[in-house]
């Protein structure tokens, strides 16, 4: 038993200790620099929006790494640089043209081959198949609901899913969307706070992270009832994800929540 | 589930019945939420509370598109309040009612586990298992203070580093909310278990669910609990042990006093036989003397049986006379001068060799002699006992060796006979007082206390005195006296 039988050092490491701030004021100015060309006529358009995609699901992968691979009492060992260069990757794949959304694929390789040092993702021991099942019917659940209630009240229809359209956007939230938010607010985030806080604290932190996160995605339609319908979803995601989390120590059932909600969302067409 | 079919049929009910935002039927969304924050806490009252919120908010939505901010979109937009609210407010207020009630089962349990009298370490283990499993840990470990070291359950061993060792030395509890050993977070809060103040062990809960601040005071006050039931444990197994050791002694006691008693009661028969035997000599060669002729030496020789037979009751007497000062526990009466042991050794050797003609009786000293700070008469009553011994418990014919020699600043002097010997079982006790070896009970008469004599006079000469067997054959009584400085 450890409090018996083991020395006890305190920790002594502050909720920020491995962030990897060289790379996020890189990736920071790789953004803006590109964003900057882009306003200026420099560069196209389509290049500066990759360019700021890619960095904010670099910077987001990368922390979660760079957190994830040091812990208290474990050497930091896995340089986070690697996984921003898929996420911009990706990014970049998917600006040149629609086949190319097959690059964001790339981040969740990266992630796999090094499971068995990114721990605190729960990658090298997959959770339960139960687990997993209650992701895929959260994500369900609440996408069913999403769909039901936006048709009723906001003049959205669902339609039938057009492949060649709908594959981009599934490999930009498997490989990018998704999976950079379980990595980040779930298996970094939310592991931090909780290896500090109550679970409920930890969760609102997370909770309220990845609200933030969507509300201030360019991508988000910009009326207000989109802006409260996506905060209310996307909170109840999040709580549902952060159980899953403690449940299963691993963002795979949350990750699979996340792609099943988003794959329902993209079926509605607004026309109004 | 219960929670889930509930809100299926209110769903079911208001869709059917009323599918307004503002109908009264609403407030039954209230019912699944309760029932599951009181079957399955915080959780299940989030759960329910979020599924009546999706389940009723598109009746609201709905309403506020069509008509904006009337009034019943704002009765349902309340009612969406109170649903998010009611579930893990019911779900708190439960779990804190149910944690409540496990702390008192533990308290009760642990009491129990405490309360029969068996070991520490046996208690100790006891509580563990009832308090694992009361309070829900993954692990529990107890340590318990005491003098001859700390008892500990739930580990091999005490590491002076731990948390439990830095409570037990601060009496402070602490709270580390994860022990950074394992993938997921572990909780680690180790409470001091007290007793009037005072520190006397530790209790350690390892959880990988959190411990809230209002469970980490209720354990410190367990621990408080804890401390005096293991402490009144801890009393009673002392109080039991003294018992326990208090019988035994008693029961030594009583069966050395049962033995005295009977040896006692053998003493006096013998005594009255050993008095009579040299008082019927006494008696009878007088009578001859008074009433018979005899020749000079006749005369002589019946005399000098008088003498032999005098002097055997004068040292029956004096026995008699030193056991009873000793045991009043009064020294033996000394006359300590300094004197040259070697004549008197020879002189006792010579009174032997002239009497007992039956065993060759060989004198040894080697070279002089230290002076010793002796009375003459008990030195002489030592050797003459030894000597006599040695005499009786060998058959005639064999040879009772006197070594007298100096001995780092001391005299050593071995009586040392060829008969069968004293058994080694009966080595330790022939210094006994009453003591007599069976095994030479049977050869001659006694009275058991000549050797008891001798000891108390040798080491009222700051001496000593041992016995040992011989070789392979015989006893050798070896006595020390030192020399004067």
């Amino acid at each position: 038993m450890y409090a018996l039988a083991h020395p006890h050092a305190a920790p002594g490491t502050r909720f920020l200790d491995g962030t990897p701030v060289v790379l996020l004021v890189v990736l920071a100015l790789a953004a803006m620099g590109t964003w900057t060309a882009a306003t200026a006529g420099l560069v196209p358009d389509a290049l500066a929006r990759a360019a700021g995609g890619g960095a904010a699901q670099g910077a987001l992968l990368a922390t979660a790494v760079a957190w994830t691979a040091t812990r208290p009492g474990r050497s930091a060992g896995l340089p986070p640089v690697g996984i921003a260069v898929a996420a911009l990757g990706g990014a970049a794949g998917a600006a040149v043209a629609p086949v190319g959304a097959a690059a964001y694929l790339w981040a969740p390789l990266w992630l796999w081959r090094r499971r068995a040092q990114l721990e605190g993702l729960g990658l090298a021991k997959l959770p339960g198949a139960g687990l997993v099942a209650a992701g895929a019917a959260l994500g369900g659940l609440l996408g069913l609901h999403l769909t039901i209630t936006a048709s009723l009240t906001l003049g959205y229809r669902v339609g039938p899913p057009a492949p060649l359209a709908l594959a981009p956007w599934l490999a930009y939230d498997v490989g990018a969307n998704v999976l950079a938010a379980e990595c980040f607010f779930r298996g970094a985030l939310l592991d931090r706070g909780h290896r500090r806080w109550p679970f409920g604290a930890a969760a609102a932190l997370s909770t309220g992270a990845c609200v933030a996160r969507y509300l201030l995605d360019p991508l988000l339609p910009g009326t207000l009832e989109v802006a409260a319908g996506a905060a209310f979803y996307i909170a109840l995601l999040s709580v549902g994800n952060c159980w899953l989390y403690r449940q299963s120590g691993s963002v795979v059932p949350g990750f699979v929540a996340g792609v099943v909600f988003f794959v329902v969302y993209r079926l509605l067409h607004h026309v109004r | 589930m219960i929670a889930a079919l509930l809100l299926v049929a209110v769903t079911v009910l208001v869709a059917v019945v009323d599918p307004r935002p503002a109908t009264p039927w609403r407030h039954l969304y209230l019912l699944p939420a309760v029932v599951a924050g009181v079957r399955s806490g915080v959780g299940g009252g989030v759960l329910a509370g979020l599924g009546a919120v999706l389940l009723f908010g598109p009746l609201v939505l709905r309403e506020i598109e069509r008509a904006g901010a009337t009034r019943a979109v704002v009765d349902g937009v309340v009612t969406i309040a109170m649903l998010v609210v009611a579930g893990p407010l019911t779900g708190a207020l439960a779990v804190h009612a149910r944690c409540q009630r496990r702390r008192y089962e533990a308290l009760l349990a642990a009491q129990r586990a405490v309360a029969d009298g068996a070991p520490l370490p046996v208690v100790l283990g006891r509580l563990r298992a009832v308090l694992e499993y009361r309070l829900g840990g993954d692990a529990l470990g107890l340590v318990l203070v005491e003098p001859d070291g700390p008892i500990v359950c739930g580990a091999e061993r005490l590491d002076p580093a731990s948390l439990a060792a830095r409570v037990v030395a601060s009496g402070e509890a602490v709270f580390v909310p994860d022990a950074g050993l394992d993938s997921r977070p572990r909780r680690v809060l180790v409470v001091p278990l007290t007793t009037g103040g005072v520190t006397i062990g530790a209790m350690a809960l390892e959880r990988r669910a959190d411990i809230g601040r209002d469970e980490r005071e209720a354990l410190a006050g367990l621990g408080a609990a804890l401390g005096l039931a293991l402490d009144n444990a801890r009393l009673a197994a002392r109080q039991r042990r003294f018992g326990d050791e208090l019988e035994r002694k008693v029961g030594e006691a009583t069966a050395r006093l049962a033995e005295m008693d009977r040896l006692k009661s053998e003493l006096v028969a013998l005594a009255s036989h050993e008095l009579r035997t040299p008082l019927t000599a006494i008696q009878g060669f007088s009578e001859l003397l008074a009433t018979r002729p005899f020749a000079p030496c006749e005369v002589r020789r019946v005399a000098d049986i008088m003498r032999a037979e005098t002097e055997r009751l004068g040292r029956i007497v004096a026995d008699f006379l030193d056991i009873a000062r000793l045991e009043r526990g009064l020294p033996l009466a000394l006359r300590c001068a300094p004197l040259d042991p070697a004549p008197v050794i020879a002189g006792a050797v010579d009174v032997f060799r002239r009497t007992r003609t039956t065993h060759r009786l060989e004198l040894h000293v080697d070279g002089t002699l230290p002076r010793i700070d002796a009375d003459a008469d008990a030195l002489d009553r030592v050797l003459k006992n030894l000597i006599s011994n040695a005499l009786k418990y060998s058959p005639p014919g064999t040879c009772v060796r006197v070594r007298a020699r100096p001995e780092r600043g001391a005299v050593a002097v071995d009586v040392e006979d060829e008969g069968p010997g004293v058994p080694a079982d009966d080595l330790p006790r022939i210094f006994e007082p009453y003591y007599r070896s069976p095994a030479t009970a049977r050869l001659d008469r006694g009275t058991g206390l000549g050797l008891a004599v001798v000891k108390s006079l040798v080491e009222a000469h700051g001496g000593s005195i041992r016995a040992e067997r011989a070789g392979g054959r015989g006893t050798r009584m070896t006595f020390v006296i030192p020399a004067v400085s």
